[in-house]
């Protein structure tokens, strides 16, 4: 057994060796963004030698007794060295100059909070998606298309609303366990039985408490993409979803039970509440329209079976309201966002923020689909060019 | 989008809890066996706070998990949820699980991470075996959401 762990720590810290070997070559190459994304990776490589190392010298020990676990090491160190391998060397070994707009967007985002300043971040690609991780950088996922426009880069704000629960976690998970509590005393039965059909309803009231904590992650998540992006995420991630699939409108009961997310057209509906609330009562109404006439047309039936109900409202408003207060994110600033300053704003070299940015292609998306790929093209390269933004 | 944070998430909280299991029975064991590890002495302490925070989380979700499926388990994520439901199934399941950790509980488990006793420290590492196995069943979900399967 000893033979077999010195082969496979052997063999990783070789492994290890040579991917530190291209990662320092890729270093000249790399985007000026993701800099300290390379460095992290670089220290990790380090860390992933010396524990090979410790290993080894675990084996010299000649102890018997401790074999099982430098087995289990050497397990957690071929994990750690594939998860490397597999998802955090690509973005320095395959960077990109074109990886600059999502790159330099996330860095912006990540410089809006004390807490994430320094936390370095990467791009890859795949749908949207991140590790948010507070000792690790945060990756970031985009699908390859939408990583040279801007009509999607609102979604990212949703993504970093991860890694601001992670930041804050104690503090948000209790204020969810508030939320289940509320919505465990709505879904109380007025009488009370004792037998097998109580019993499991009482089975069936647990799992959609339960299910409420993804579900309040994932509108804290969509709260703090409004709150950070204005309408422009409101309206990126309509149009992202709204013609995916059937299941973005409806989900057979069983399918909800501990669902990762919320029925789309329910975050849709929870979301244009809270567009509403923030004064953009026109754009609410055409978020809730465009939905309603897609599900018509699809002649679905909105039915949430007992997973939501109006009268969870108040409290779900409450609870994402509280968590944004404790995430304290960067909010959008009226210049940002409002349409009649959005029309003065002709070119991207008076740019305040990428959030105004971003509220102005969809208002220009919205206004002159014909002529928004020629604008949209300049409009990239000012933001590249801008010297003032991180 | 997809709940990969989730995931990973999970699955790096199993291999830094793996880690510490390691680290902390290594240094154990060359104690009782050798009587010498000055070296490892510090990182094994770390070790000892990481597993004694962590199960004081856990004995929480353990305690909720207990009163039955009727009661929901709250504030806490999925993967955690499963985690507290998995260690119930364990304390159960006598055939597997017969160390002081699955017998006694998580609050026993705390007096022995501390203890300086010949006795509680063999018992200790019997739990942190039988702990090690446990994780490392559960994070089979996340690792193949993570790392995929070839």
């Amino acid at each position: 057994m000893r033979d077999i762990l010195r082969q496979n720590n052997a063999d990783l810290l070789r492994e290890i060796g040579l991917l530190r070997e291209r990662l320092e070559k890729a270093a000249s190459a790399i985007p000026p963004e993701l800099q300290p994304f390379q460095g992290w990776i670089i220290s990790f490589c380090d860390k992933l030698q010396a524990t090979a190392l410790q290993n080894l010298r675990n084996l010299n020990l000649g102890l018997d007794s401790i074999l099982p676990n430098i087995l289990s090491d050497t397990q957690v160190l071929t994990r750690n060295v594939r998860l490397f391998n597999q998802r955090l060397v690509g973005p320095v070994l395959r960077a990109c100059e074109s990886d600059r707009l999502c790159l330099k967007v996330l860095r912006w985002i990540h410089s809006t909070h004390s807490l994430t300043q320094q936390i370095p971040m990467a791009l890859s690609d795949g749908d949207f998606a991140s590790w948010p991780q507070l000792d690790w950088p945060t990756i970031y996922f985009m699908p390859p298309s939408a990583q040279h426009r801007l009509l999607y880069l609102p979604l990212f704000f949703h993504e970093f609303g991860h890694l601001l629960y992670a930041c804050h976690e104690p503090e948000m998970d209790e204020l969810v366990k508030a939320l289940q509590k509320e919505i465990t005393q709505f879904l109380e039965p007025r009488g009370q039985r004792d037998d097998r059909h109580a019993q499991s309803e009482a089975k069936r009231r647990s799992v959609i408490v339960e299910t409420w904590y993804e579900w309040a992650h994932e509108l804290f998540c969509d709260g703090i993409g409004f709150q950070m992006a204005g309408p422009a995420f409101a309206y990126s991630f309509s149009m992202y979803f709204r013609v995916l699939m059937r299941d973005q409108y409806h989900i057979r009961a069983e399918e909800l039970e501990h669902r990762d997310h919320p029925v789309t057209w329910l975050r849709i509906r929870l979301l244009a509440d809270r567009v509403r609330r923030m004064g953009f009562e026109a754009d609410a109404k055409a978020l809730e329209d465009t939905w309603s006439k897609i599900a018509a047309t699809m002649g679905v039936v909105e039915d949430y079976y007992g997973f939501y109900s109006d009268e969870f409202l108040p409290s779900i408003r409450q609870a994402i309201d509280d968590m944004l207060v404790e995430a304290a994110p960067r909010a959008f600033e009226n210049q940002e966002v409002s349409a009649t300053e959005l029309l003065l704003l002709d070119s991207a070299l008076t740019l305040s923020s990428p959030v105004q940015l971003l509220n102005k292609a969809w208002r220009k998306f919205l206004d002159d689909e014909g002529g928004y790929t020629a604008w949209e093209k300049n409009a990239i390269e000012g933001l590249l060019n801008d010297k003032t933004l991180i | 989008m997809s709940v990969q944070w989730l995931a990973v998430q999970s699955f790096q909280q199993n291999q830094d809890l793996l880690t510490a299991i390691n680290k902390l029975s290594i240094h154990l064991r060359l104690q009782l066996e050798r009587n010498e590890d000055a070296e490892r002495a510090g990182e094994a302490n770390k070790a000892r706070e990481m597993l004694s925070s962590f199960f004081r989380e856990l004995e929480t979700l353990v305690n909720d998990t207990e009163r039955g499926e009727e009661v929901p388990v709250l504030g806490a994520n999925p993967r955690l949820r499963e985690l507290a439901r998995s260690f119930v199934r364990a304390k159960r399941n006598r055939r597997r699980f017969r160390s002081s950790l699955f017998r006694n509980g998580a609050g026993c488990f705390q007096q022995l991470l501390h203890s300086k006793t010949k006795e509680d420290r063999q018992a200790l590492l019997e739990s942190l075996e039988e702990l090690r196995v446990l994780v490392e069943e559960h994070m089979h979900v996340d690792a193949e959401r993570v790392l995929g399967e070839i």
